[in-house]
């Protein structure tokens, strides 16, 4: 009997190592693989490209086009003479990070690199469903799969002119593991074409249908989210096809030839062919300016396109009032507030605070003295029982132990206050405003005047903005339009696009000298990360 | 003294009963047996809430640290330092053969324990391979034995207070600090410690019942034991009741022995403090003029300028509560079929629950929170091992083969609402919140396995030389294949020098042994199942049409090839005991390489497409001596004296973070920030502490250098800081004005103990130190800027130093060393009678007194903070650390 006890116990020893191999497998039962995601053309859509959409707004820092902290949006808004974060006290010093982000002392500001990321993870994800919709492109419809091409191609597009607006030089690739070769950064000019190029080939194949509305193409790229973004391009040509901005000189647009549509013509030709398309596809301005920014904004007929938000399924955050208001007056709202960021002096001045003709948009667009409860009309007031003022002309760089410690600047309003927010008010339903008609008509204003066509027809684009919001009628000139684009584009993300286009973001304005390496010009861009430049063995942007 | 270590970890393999007859019977020496098994006879004699507690400070290399002073706080434990620096680094433990972690250990009540075994030399971590990098602790429960059947109690009755804490302003103090800087005070008219109000004196009470027996040929043993401690903060509650059962029985004849065990635990924790920063930041900041009640409405009033803090009273209508499940069995066959051959079978089945609910009010959350989980870890494992032992002449030989199987599957849900009305409810019906979010709940599942074979060889030679060698293989379902499995071989030889002859005549040496060893551990610790594989979860939301439909992405970079990380390491020592016994000695040397060790690279976006990446890429160093001594000067019938004392040196060295990935060249910055400050105005910037930097030990500070304050002109002063670089002007963003300053982990660890009988009467005194390290006062740096008033109180002292600057710099820089009287306990065995003996066979009671106190220069409230976890907390004090208490406890033991 021992004996067999003995075989059968050394048997036992061999039973792992049959088994083993299929032991040591894994079984996912709480994910997908790749070959199961794709089956079908919704699955196509929902799995290459929902992804992308899911992250265009953003829940973490430096994630998202807009909405979030730390990312696009504030290095657009907060290095600019629009928006400034005063160091409070105890609050909002962090290190100097937003003294610096003021100041161009891009160097010292830790979150640009973030950015980068965001915007190349959008650019290595639109690769990937490209790479993904060609693997399955045999299980499905022909058209279906040119579309969903489209689709992916114009969206990378949309994120390497965000890159390449805000760093320069950006890598080219179309893979999703590129090499040492394909990373290399290429010369500006040459990816301001290569963009350009894209969404000219993607455009044709895209819906022509309005994507901030409710339906099948909510929130997604269709022709006219492309043909805004081929106007901003086109209308930044002397900035995007100037391979050293260190130099103080640009070329020039007017001679610069496309094609476009089949027929040839100059840079500002190009932009106003793009701003009329707008028109023609029926975008107007809304009835009234509120209508673009109201917790029901869908239905405006203004919007080209926007961060679609939800409380309860998306978690697409809206950080800008939270992070702007005073923490009673949020709260008085329903909401939180962080009390930060607020209006510059020199903003507040083109708003003509304190003057009799004031902008109307000024109160439209922020919060500025005595400010209320949401649903009485009781006045916010302070821990000791004074009514809460902001003071929009003490908005300084350093705050600190000064009366307006806490009330400096005119705060954050634009957006319609949504008392049913959730999640200190960051979780709201006005969906975030990426690009509108007003802008369309501003550019087209522009490149007439850029293009030496001043005169009654570029009059009406500006002033078709200006009575909008009943305002009085203002001739068209260069620095009209750029004050015009303060006034009605405040807080929108793309000040620094203008001043940088105009040739006034390295200017000192109030709370700002001049930096002396800043007059260079090497501030129009931002540092790129050492990550990818290891990668590439490609060199840092000059200054940096 | 035989080698005890390396025997324990083959006998631990071998068979539990075979261990047992190794363990040093319990004489006078015991007290100085092998330094690194610690007997139930020589654990502390203070009440702990977690077993290891009991063993701190008793063995050279381990460090025991509590995270915190909360009734429920988790060890830290470092076998030899810190080898990993994402792989983990605690140790594996394994009770009664049954494989767990550090929190495994709750389910065992410090009274059931026989006895610790810590494995730290090479060739012994080595048999426990891709397990066994950072150190093996066994834990062994007692077990019935033939003899009298017997029933033991023991109990104890605490009591808990804070002694500490940090000195603020008080209400006059804070208003006239802020009027002086002409601001207006916002002043409600009291004058309120905060700290204070959410302190309370804890009670504490255990209870232990164990009840033994067994014959010839079986035994058994079962126990009960029950622990209610509350905290010194506010509802903060520890519950926990175990219980243990071992049986053993020989069947026919001695061929076969079984042996069946179990042991379990329900372990309830309830706190308020669900953030311990915000928590002891609030408390110390809060607006010392505000009242302790509630206003009107029923809530706390806010104050608006501190908006980093709540109000301390709100913080306590939180309420976290966390419930532990565990259930253990084990059975064992051994089968002694011939002389040389015997087989053992032992397998084990465990279920662990963790289930947390948590509540957090509107007044300290928007929209309040309500959130619940479980998470279900239920483990098999299935060992066989065959030996072969024999003995010819002067040759002894011992032959051992292995195979194990293990699976852990992991089940777990969680769920979160927000959008509450009402305060009154919370936990129980999580339901009164309106919103759940969709990413606020979800589900998981893994199921890693893990196959292993051993062969280990051991050769012994009149007792003179022995040598052994092993070799084992682990494979994992964590790889991709081809790196599935990993092969971790050892060996080690010692050499008894006092058997030879040339020694036998030194009358005053009784043993000396001297021992050298090599192996190869492994680390997983850091790996989760199908980090290797490009699999799609669920990401987000996306409109389809009309409907709304869940997109699935990577969200991560796979890594194909990822693999082990392996511990390299050798060591060699002395062990020697002299004069009769009276003095024992051992002094270890070792040193270890981890590599391939695991690191979450920053990687460029692109080319990967997320910016983490997990490789085995960089390497790390280890070495340290340790000293342990034990003294038994003293030893008469009414007398007995025992000195311990241990003393470990360790060093770290961060080799490299580099290395190429496919193609890529990936390297980890020069400097990487490990601990950054938080707070008010210390949202990002260059608050970082900590770094890890290549070329220095893990953990190092990185500091702008304060050349002292200078007038900000304003009658304030700012920090004045060096120009390092050189380059004419300040900047304290790394690679400029920066330099290394200090290490957070200690240099030297030290552990003493005395033990002084007299008679009946016994004293034990236990005291812990560390040495060579530094602590960051950011706590100090935070609260002596006077503008943080008035939105956040400040310390007495700061209006006299008027410093108005919160920059980080080396100022608040200061050296952590220590040493602390970890506790001190009285004794008294309580003669018997003769007739009282038959009923009652021992009596003792005991008066002890933990935390006696610290000497230190350092001038926060306690050095005792993180100084061993490479997380975000090292070596940095700011604003979250308990209060200093101390117990006083009174036990009683009695054995019917």
């Amino acid at each position: 009997m021992k004996r067999y006890i003995t075989h059968l116990l050394l048997l036992s020893f061999l039973l792992p190592l049959v088994s083993c191999d299929k032991f040591l497998e894994d079984d996912p039962t709480d994910r997908i693989p790749i070959d199961e995601a794709y089956e079908n053309v919704n699955d196509l859509w929902l799995n290459a490209l929902g992804s992308i959409y899911e992250n265009i707004g953003g829940s973490s820092a430096s994630q998202g086009l807009q909405g979030t902290a730390r990312g696009v949006w504030d290095l657009n808004t907060f290095s600019t003479d629009e928006a400034i974060i005063p160091t409070r006290g105890a609050d909002w010093y962090d290190g100097g990070i937003w003294q610096n982000l003021f100041l161009h002392r891009f160097g010292n500001v830790d979150f640009t690199g973030d950015t980068w990321n965001y915007l190349f993870k959008q650019v290595l994800a639109c690769n990937r469903a490209l790479e993904r919709i060609d693997a399955f492109s045999v299980k499905h419809p022909a058209e279906d799969v040119t579309s969903l091409r489209a689709e992916a191609r114009a969206l990378r597009a949309m994120f390497l002119f965000y890159a390449m607006d805000l760093y320069g030089r950006v890598p080219l690739f179309k893979n999703t593991n590129p090499t040492a070769q394909e990373l290399k950064l290429q010369q500006r000019s040459a990816a301001f074409l290569h963009i350009v190029d894209e969404l000219q080939a993607a455009v044709h194949d895209l819906p022509v249908d309005r994507s901030p509305r409710p339906g099948t193409n909510y929130g997604r790229m269709t022709a006219p989210v492309a043909d805004f973004l081929l106007a901003k391009l086109l209308l930044n040509a002397e900035v995007y096809a100037d391979d050293d901005w260190t130099d103080n000189a640009r070329p020039d647009a007017s001679s610069m030839m496309w094609t476009v549509d089949g027929d040839k013509m100059n840079t500002w030709q190009a932009v106003v062919y793009y701003c009329d398309l707008l028109g023609v596809y029926g975008y107007t301005l809304a009835p009234s300016f509120n209508d673009n920014f109201s917790i029901n904004n869908e239905e405006s007929p203004e919007l080209i396109f926007t961060i679609p938000m939800d409380i309860y399924n998306y978690s697409n955050r809206f950080t800008q009032q939270f992070r702007s208001l005073h923490y009673n007056h949020a709260a008085a709202l329903g909401l939180n507030g962080e009390n930060g960021p607020c209006a510059t002096i020199d903003a507040m001045r083109a708003f003509g605070y304190g003057k009799e003709d004031s902008d109307n948009r000024l109160y439209w667009t922020y919060y500025i003295d005595e400010v209320h409860h949401a649903k009485t009309s009781d006045p916010v007031l302070l821990d000791d029982g004074t009514p809460l003022v902001y003071y929009p002309l003490e908005a300084h760089l350093d705050v600190s132990g000064t009366p307006y410690e806490k009330t400096a600047g005119a705060r954050m309003y634009k957006y319609e206050i949504d008392l049913a927010s959730m999640s200190d008010g960051q979780l709201r339903r006005n969906d975030i405003v990426l690009f509108r008609y007003a802008d369309v008509l501003l550019m087209q204003c522009e490149a007439m005047l850029r293009d030496g066509k001043a005169g009654a027809e570029a009059d009406a684009l500006l002033n078709a903005v200006r009575s909008r919001a009943d305002m009085e009628p203002r001739p068209a000139t260069l620095d009209n339009v750029l004050e015009e684009r303060l006034l009605e584009l405040a807080w929108e993300g793309w000040r620094r696009n203008d001043l940088i286009r105009f040739g006034r973001f390295t200017r000192p304005y109030t709370d700002r000298p001049q930096l002396d390496a800043d007059v260079k010009g090497y501030t129009l861009v931002f540092p790129i990360p050492g990550e990818t430049l290891t990668a590439s063995g490609s060199t840092q942007n000059p200054g940096y | 003294m035989s080698r005890t270590l390396l025997i324990a970890a083959a006998v631990a393999l071998l068979t539990l009963q075979v261990q047992a007859q190794h363990i040093a019977p319990v004489d006078t020496t015991a007290r100085l047996a092998s330094p690194d098994v610690v007997t139930a006879d020589q654990m502390s004699q203070q009440q702990v809430t977690n077993p290891l507690e009991a063993i701190n400070g008793r063995v050279a290399g381990v460090t025991i640290q509590k995270s915190n002073n909360g009734a429920a706080a988790m060890n830290a434990v470092r076998v030899r330092g810190t080898t990993s620096v994402t792989g983990g680094n605690d140790p594996l433990i394994i009770i009664d053969g049954v494989f767990g972690d550090l929190s495994t250990l709750s389910s065992i009540y410090p009274s059931d324990i026989e006895n610790f075994t810590v494995l730290k030399d090479a060739s012994e971590t080595a048999q426990y391979g891709s397990r066994g990098a950072s150190g093996v602790i066994e834990v062994t429960t007692k077990k019935g034995s033939a003899g009298r059947t017997s029933v033991t109690y023991n109990g104890s009755l605490g009591i808990s207070r804070v002694t500490r804490n940090l000195n603020m302003l008080d209400a006059a103090g804070y208003v006239n600090a802020v009027r002086a800087l002409g601001l207006i005070p916002i002043d409600k008219g009291c004058d309120t410690h905060w700290q204070k109000t959410i302190e309370q004196t804890a009670l504490m009470q255990d209870h232990h019942v164990a009840f033994m027996g067994g014959g010839e040929r079986s035994g058994y043993r079962v126990s009960l034991g029950y622990m209610d401690h509350d905290g010194v903060i506010l509802h903060d509650k520890l519950r926990n009741l175990t219980s243990n059962m071992n049986l053993h029985q020989r069947m026919f004849g001695d061929l076969l022995t079984i042996e069946v065990g179990m042991f379990g635990n329900v372990q309830k924790n309830q706190t308020a403090v669900y953030d311990v920063q915000k928590t002891f930041y609030s408390a110390q900041a809060w607006n010392p003029t505000f009242g302790t009640e509630r206003n009107s409405s029923g809530g706390w009033d806010g104050f608006t300028y501190a908006n980093q803090i709540n109000h301390p009273l709100a913080l306590m209508d939180s309420r976290t509560r966390d419930k532990t499940t565990h259930l253990s069995t084990h059975a064992k066959l051994t089968f002694n079929l011939t002389k040389e051959w015997t087989v053992s079978l032992f397998g084990a089945y465990s279920h662990n629950e963790v289930e947390i609910a948590q509540f957090l009010p509107t007044s300290i959350w928007s929209g309040g929170k309500g959130y619940r989980s479980s998470v279900k870890t239920e483990s098999l494992l299935g060992l066989a091992t065959v030996a072969w032992d024999k003995t010819l002449g002067a040759h002894h030989v011992n032959v051992m083969g292995l195979s194990e199987v293990e699976r852990d599957t992991h089940r777990g849900f969680y769920t979160t609402t927000t959008g509450f009305s009402t305060n009154a409810i919370g936990i129980d019906a999580i339901q009164s919140g309106a919103v759940t979010l969709w990413d606020g709940t979800g589900s998981f599942h893994d199921a890693p396995s893990l196959a292993s074979f051993m062969a280990r060889v051991a050769y012994d030679y009149q007792g003179r030389y022995s040598l052994t060698a092993a070799l084992r293989a682990d494979g994992t379902s964590k790889f991709g294949s081809g790196n599935k499995w990993g092969y971790f071989p050892s060996v080690s030889a010692s050499w008894h020098l006092s058997n030879e002859a040339f020694l036998r005549g030194v009358s005053w040496l009784d043993d000396l042994k001297w021992n050298i060893g090599y192996g190869l551990a492994g680390n997983l610790g850091g790996v989760d199942s199908y980090m290797t594989q490009n699999l799609l979860v669920p990401a987000g939301i996306a409109p389809v049409g009309e409907t709304l439909k869940v997109t699935f992405d990577e969200l991560r970079n796979a890594n194909p090839d990822l693999k082990w990380e392996v511990k390299r390491s050798f060591n060699t020592g002395l062990n020697a005991a002299f004069l009769g016994n009276h003095i024992i000695a051992s002094l270890d040397f070792y040193t270890s390489k981890t590599i391939d060790m695991l690191y979450l690279y920053n990687v460029g976006v692109p080319p990967f497409s997320y910016n983490k990446l997990l490789d085995n890429l960089g390497a790390m160093r280890n070495s340290g001596v340790e000293l342990a001594l034990g003294f038994t000067p003293l030893t008469t019938q009414d007398m007995e004296l025992n000195i311990n004392a241990n003393i470990a040196y360790q060093y770290n060295k961060l080799l490299s973070l580099s290395g190429y990935y496919n193609d890529y060249w990936l390297e980890a910055p020069g400097e990487v920030d490990m601990v950054n400050l938080n707070g008010a105005g210390f949202h990002g910037g260059n608050n970082h502490i900590v770094y890890q930097i290549v070329g220095q030990p893990l953990g190092v500070f990185y500091l702008p250098h304060c050349t002292g304050l200078k007038s900000d002109g304003a009658g304030g002063y700012v920090y004045d800081i060096a120009d390092l670089d050189g380059s004419g002007d300040i900047s304290i963003a790394n690679g400029k004005d920066r330099r290394v300053c200090g290490q957070a982990m200690p240099k030297v660890l030290l552990g003493s103990n005395i033990n002084f009988r007299y008679r009946q009467w016994d004293v034990a005194l236990q005291i812990n130190g560390a040495f060579g390290h530094k602590i960051y006062n950011g706590t100090a740096l935070t609260y002596m800027n006077m503008n943080s008033l008035p939105g956040y109180n400040v310390l007495a002292d700061a209006p006299g130093r008027n410093i108005k600057d919160q920059t980080a710099t080396d100022y608040w820089l200061e050296r952590g060393d220590y040493a602390h009287f970890d506790y001190l306990t009285l004794g008294w065995n309580v003669p018997l009678s003769e007739k009282t003996r038959r009923s009652i066979s021992n009596l003792r009671l005991a008066l002890t007194v933990n935390d006696l106190g610290t000497i230190t220069g350092y001038s926060g409230l306690t050095p005792m903070i993180n100084s061993s976890t490479a997380g975000g907390t090292l070596g940095v004090d700011d604003k979250n650390v308990y209060p200093v208490t101390r117990s006083y406890y009174l036990g009683v033991t009695i054995t019917f």
